[in-house]
């Protein structure tokens, strides 16, 4: 068993406040990423779990015990370092080996155990060469293959790929997730890029200012955030501000910044006059040529009949981003982006005079402090 | 016009450093050319040219006393001084703690200090301890004089030094001493040697202190040079000078060696 819990941890370096007060569980080989901005706490976090850093306040447990106090060649974990931290005076063999040797193996023994593990990631052949001659990605095996062959309980990766060019990274992300699922361990792994953590996560805990904001499978974050600031920072979206001018028993109206009012959620949660800003996820409006019916830019704000909204404006630019395409629709004022898959082929150009509309479901309201407003 | 007078600055720059580094140097070749003086006259140019007053040196029992003397005081300095100046740098660099930023003034105020005045103080101190005129006596005030300097060369090098490295070598299982042996010391072996010579260097010539400290059995060579100086001028201490020059040349010439193989290989790193 190898599931970690963090209790209270927190570590301050004088007034400086690097992590405050995390709870966290990690489950037994589930890969977790601790995502978030940079100084937000995760690489401190991490080494508080590998036992390089010691908590100011809280307790530390892996597999039920209790670490806390537990120096970091004492734990039964491994950390691949954000430089991969290789030992340039030692070769790739060596390297690998070390950790084996601390431990107390025999030479041949750990020789062979070293092989074995650069075979699996496929180093097999550098065995003499000096990791200073190494690329980046082998580097990155290499430093890999160091940290397995010590057989540890949890493996700590710490921005392993963030060095290495896009292509690479993708690579090696589906090369982890192998791993992960072929060693079998729990995988803690640090990241500021969204996009990695989606890709690699069984579960996310997004971290901000040195707190843990929230934690929960990809979906389930990305779809329920429970802040402003989990979702502004997974993924690009529209914030629009308003004050609710009326609420009846489904819906509450804000009237916007760009004059259009707009039908929100979470009825019996707002109340008029107060200030709400509601994000709108590019991905889900629609876009589509104005029919002429409202032609007046951004004024006007209608049901159409399924539950949503639409709001006319022009195109003020289009983004080609390679599978999708984004458009820049000025509301009268406020700019809207929309993101519409290439294949949706719209032909919509610069200039012309569209609708987006959008389900009132799919908004989310949070209030001036960046709370979230829930639906009862 | 312009290039003109550029031309003739740099050429009475030049001109004016040359004629600095010859008044340096001089005096060190006349030595050397004296020791091997035919005469019993410490004159330049020598009168002839012979190895007799090596002959006399090696004949003496005093200097050979005094090369031990120096030899046994040297290392002793170079080994306390390279492990608590290596010792002091690794803490502050490794640990960054707000101590040390007190400890730094704390550690170059001995090279502060006259020479005199700590030669004096020490003395005291010593006799008040028994350690008058002993061997570690004068390792101890060398140290004083040695310890920051190289303290100062391994807290430069442990600044270059990837901590990283060392996390690494602990995350996998090496205690401290194991992770500083393995990981640490590969990286920063050749500032040690460095910082060794200077170290050696730095007590083989110092006087003032030993002067105090030496009695007839522990008297170093420059403080023997100095006695015999005052009785008689012969060129058995140029002989002496001779071999003190060529050691720290030797040792100069190691240590460049060693941090030129240092920075070739950061290079490559």
């Amino acid at each position: 068993m190898s599931n970690i819990t963090l209790e209270g941890i927190s570590k301050s370096y004088g007034d400086l406040q690097a992590v405050d007060d995390v709870d966290l569980s990690i489950r037994d080989g589930e890969l977790l990423c601790l995502l978030g901005p940079s100084g937000c706490g995760k690489s401190t976090t991490m080494r508080m779990i590998s036992g390089l850093e010691t908590p100011t306040s809280g307790e530390v447990y892996i597999g039920g015990e209790n670490v806390t106090d537990q120096a970091a060649y004492d734990r039964d974990t491994s950390m691949v370092f954000q430089n991969w931290a290789l030992f340039p005076y030692k070769t790739v063999l060596e390297n690998v080996a070390f950790g084996l040797k601390m431990r107390g193996d025999g030479t041949d023994e750990r020789q062979q155990k070293a092989r074995d593990m650069l075979e699996r990631v496929h180093m097999d052949g550098y065995e003499e060469h000096s990791p200073t001659d190494l690329s980046g990605g082998q580097k990155q095996r290499v430093a890999l293959a160091r940290s397995l062959a010590v057989d540890p309980d949890v493996l700590l990766l710490d921005e392993p790929l963030s060095n290495l060019d896009k292509r690479l990274r993708e690579e090696m992300q589906i090369e982890l997730k192998d791993i992960h699922k072929e060693f079998d361990k729990t995988f803690v792994y640090v990241t500021h890029n969204q996009n990695e953590a989606f890709t690699l996560a069984d579960r996310i805990g997004i971290m901000n200012d040195g707190r843990l904001v929230q934690v929960g499978e990809p979906t389930e974050v990305y779809r329920n955030p429970t802040n402003r600031f989990v979702e502004e920072f997974l993924g690009d979206t529209n914030f629009v501000a308003g004050e609710v001018t009326d609420v009846n028993d489904q819906y509450g109206r804000l009237s916007t910044e760009f004059g259009a009012t707009i039908r929100v959620p979470a009825a019996d949660a707002v109340e008029p006059g107060a200030s709400f800003t509601v994000s709108l996820r590019p991905e889900f409006m629609q876009i589509r040529r104005s029919n002429g019916a409202n032609e007046r830019e951004g004024t006007a704000a209608r049901a159409d009949g399924t539950g949503g909204d639409t709001v006319v404006g022009s195109v003020e630019n289009t983004i080609y981003r390679g599978s999708s395409i984004r458009y820049v629709v000025d509301t009268g004022g406020e700019h809207l982006f929309v993101e519409q898959s290439v294949t949706d082929q719209t032909g919509i150009e610069e200039g012309e005079q569209v609708e987006l509309g959008w389900n009132t479901d799919d908004i989310l309201v949070f209030r001036p402090d960046g709370s979230r407003v829930r639906d009862e | 016009m312009r290039l003109e007078s550029d031309r003739l600055g740099v050429a009475a720059f030049r001109l004016g450093y040359a004629t600095i580094f010859v008044a340096m140097l001089l005096p060190i070749f006349i030595v050397i050319a004296t020791s091997f003086s035919a005469s019993g006259n410490l004159q330049f140019p020598p009168e002839g040219f012979s190895l007799r007053w090596y002959g006399a040196f090696f004949a003496d029992i005093q200097w050979l006393r005094a090369f031990d003397n120096s030899f046994i005081v040297g290392i002793g300095t170079t080994v306390l001084a390279t492990f608590m100046g290596i010792t002091a740098a690794f803490g502050l660099e490794a640990r960054k703690g707000r101590l040390g930023g007190l400890l730094t003034p704390v550690v170059i105020l001995p090279l502060l200090i006259p020479p005199v005045i700590l030669g004096v103080t020490l003395l005291v101190y010593f006799s008040a301890l028994g350690l008058q005129s002993s061997y570690i006596g004068i390792i101890l005030a060398h140290s004083l004089w040695a310890t920051p300097l190289v303290f100062f060369v391994m807290q430069s090098v442990f600044q270059r030094f990837d901590w990283q490295l060392r996390d690494a070598g602990m995350d996998l299982g090496a205690n401290p001493i194991r992770a500083f042996v393995h990981v640490v010391l590969p990286n920063v072996k050749n500032g040690i040697v460095v910082s060794a010579l200077l170290a050696f260097i730095i007590s083989l010539q110092e006087f003032v202190m030993a002067l105090f400290l030496s009695n007839f059995q522990t008297q170093t060579i420059p403080v023997l040079a100095w006695n015999s100086l005052r009785q008689s001028l012969t060129p058995t201490v140029s002989v002496v000078s001779t071999f003190l020059i060529l050691i720290s040349v030797v040792g100069l010439a190691v240590a460049a060696l060693a941090m030129n193989i240092d920075f070739v290989a950061k290079r490559l790193g």
